[in-house]
């Protein structure tokens, strides 16, 4: 019932959440902040964290350990590898849209979740530290447009 | 039970399971439904002060220190009206007291003219001496009060009282360890059900919030539709009148009777000697309650509920028959918390998915802490 203890109010979530690319413009007091909507798992090596084409809610980002991302089905090597500091789900933030692809831990794996939910919350409450986080979100997503862009233009040209 | 947008929607049993359920949960905590009272204050107090502790902890200060701070900061500006504030109302006492006074002397007044005129057309009321009864049991009632009635009511508040007294004490813990509480319900959920239950919780907070909010639009229709009707008959103060039947009316029927017999009373002491204006107020009264039961009540709450209509009304029946008052009070939140969880449990149930996931997850912290058990 560590609910009840008293002065264990975790101290090492800013020093470790200051590293991930999501949270990295945030102070150090934002950080204190954001701890109060943040949910930290634990995932056995293998586990699946979310399945694809189940809905997403969540944003997951990677404290310790290695997340596959995989297509069960469609190919049998992982689409992706993530480390620590990586996070995935994002579009779970935004959208009812399904998963589109699975989440599996492939070694013991840490994560922090922000729910779409909270992280509403803490818009209305936190405009600032909200509008942070979603330009990380919109720098990664814009990296990974270029990404497929440059991807697709590639494969256009071999063709 | 899914729809044709593959969505899961709650069948007839869930639907079952959910009322019976409502019931159960209202039979077996009626005992401490009176809880309520403190605790929605204590609810109003957190939501008015979690802004300033967040800012404080924006500010630098930790979660506990920001709580400790926020509350003791809003005590002692409590403190300092009520020093201000008490010598005004020790010296406005005497006149509400001579207020109440008037209009209940003027409700009996009403009270003895109606009954007057009756012995003058029924000759069975005359015969039994009705009205000289009524002044008989109006004169023990003064005579007596002081030691039939008060100790009774002095000791009903003396009761309650310290009931109250819980709202800031909850308001402190949920402000400084309501964070704490919702990480450590959701850390005992198995990671394959836990995305979906942060969303059940997310429903019941957004159920509870929907429900204060039908709440309090309901309230300003009583109040608006009272208002107007008492300002039509010609009653005084119809504004403050209104929105006090309204506020009553929270508890159900019995403060809608309470509500009543304010309304009566004053249109009985304005008008002396014309029955037809209290009678006036009743009807008006009846046909504003009669709204809010069938037409006000199913389009704010049940609306923000989700619930049909007639599940509404029904409901409200059935809460007063299993709890009584506080089952009138709680039906409504009560039901719209519990189709939540039923929903979801329903949905966990039906999805052999997240169950494999589940069993998948067991399998796994087995096989990691038996791997070193098996000798070579």
């Amino acid at each position: 019932m560590s609910w009840f203890e008293r002065g264990r109010e975790p101290t090492s979530f800013s020093h470790r959440m200051v590293q991930t690319d999501l949270f990295s413009t945030l102070s150090e007091r934002e950080l204190g902040i954001v701890e109060g909507f943040v949910h930290n798992r634990q995932y056995l090596a293998g586990e699946v964290v979310f399945d694809a084409g189940e809905e997403g809610q969540a944003l997951y980002v990677i404290v310790s350990g290695k997340v596959a991302i995989c297509l069960p089905g469609q190919h049998d090597t992982p689409l992706a590898e993530l480390q620590t500091n990586d996070f995935f789900g994002e579009l779970g933030l935004l959208d009812d849209w399904p998963r589109s692809a699975q989440a599996r831990a492939a070694s013991a794996t840490e994560l922090a979740v922000l729910f779409r939910g909270d992280f509403e919350r803490l818009m209305e409450s936190h405009a600032r530290i909200a509008a942070k986080i979603t330009m990380r979100l919109a720098h990664h997503l814009g990296q990974r447009l270029r990404q497929m862009l440059t991807q697709s233009s590639a494969q256009g040209t071999l063709q | 039970m899914m729809d044709a947008a593959g969505q899961y929607r709650a069948g007839p049993v869930v639907w079952a399971a959910n009322i019976a359920g409502t019931c159960l949960i209202l039979f077996l905590f009626q005992k401490i439904l009176w809880l309520v009272v403190p605790f929605v204050l204590a609810m109003v107090i957190y939501f008015g002060l979690l802004p300033l502790k967040l800012r404080l902890v924006l500010n630098g200060v930790s979660h506990d220190a920001a709580a400790a701070w926020v509350s003791a900061g809003a005590f002692f500006i409590l403190l300092l009206i009520g020093i201000l504030v008490f010598p005004w109302l020790l010296a406005e006492a005497v006149s509400w007291q001579d207020s109440a006074t008037n209009y209940l002397n003027g409700g009996i007044q009403m009270l003895s003219t109606v009954i007057s005129q009756l012995e003058g057309r029924i000759g069975m009321l005359a015969q039994a001496r009705a009205s000289e009864a009524f002044a008989a049991q109006v004169a023990d009632f003064s005579a007596h009060f002081a030691e039939k009635y008060l100790p009774a009511i002095t000791m009903s508040i003396a009761v309650w009282s310290p009931s109250l007294l819980l709202a800031p004490f909850l308001a402190f813990f949920m402000l400084r360890d309501g964070w704490r509480f919702r990480k450590f319900l959701i850390r005992a959920v198995p990671n394959a059900y836990f995305e979906r239950c942060l969303y059940l919780m997310e429903q019941v907070d957004q159920t509870a919030r929907l429900y204060f909010v039908g709440l309090i639009k309901l309230t300003l229709l009583d109040t608006l539709c009272l208002a107007s009707g008492l300002w039509i008959i010609g009653v005084s103060g119809p504004l403050m009148l209104g929105l006090l039947a309204a506020v009553l009316a929270w508890i159900p029927f019995v403060g809608s009777i309470l509500g009543c017999i304010i309304v009566v009373l004053v249109a009985a002491t304005d008008f002396p000697g014309n029955p037809g204006m209290a009678y006036a107020a009743v009807g008006l009264f009846v046909f504003v309650r009669l709204l809010d039961d069938f037409v006000f009540m199913p389009m704010t709450i049940g609306k923000s509920l989700n619930m049909h209509p007639l599940l509404t009304v029904l409901m409200i029946f059935v809460g007063g028959a299993v709890a009584g008052v506080p089952g009138l009070m709680m039906v409504l939140p009560v039901l719209g918390v519990v189709m939540v969880f039923g929903e979801t449990i329903g949905m966990l149930v039906n999805d052999p998915r997240l169950r494999a996931r589940h069993a998948h997850e067991r399998a796994l912290r087995q096989q990691l802490v038996t791997r070193d058990l098996t000798l070579p």
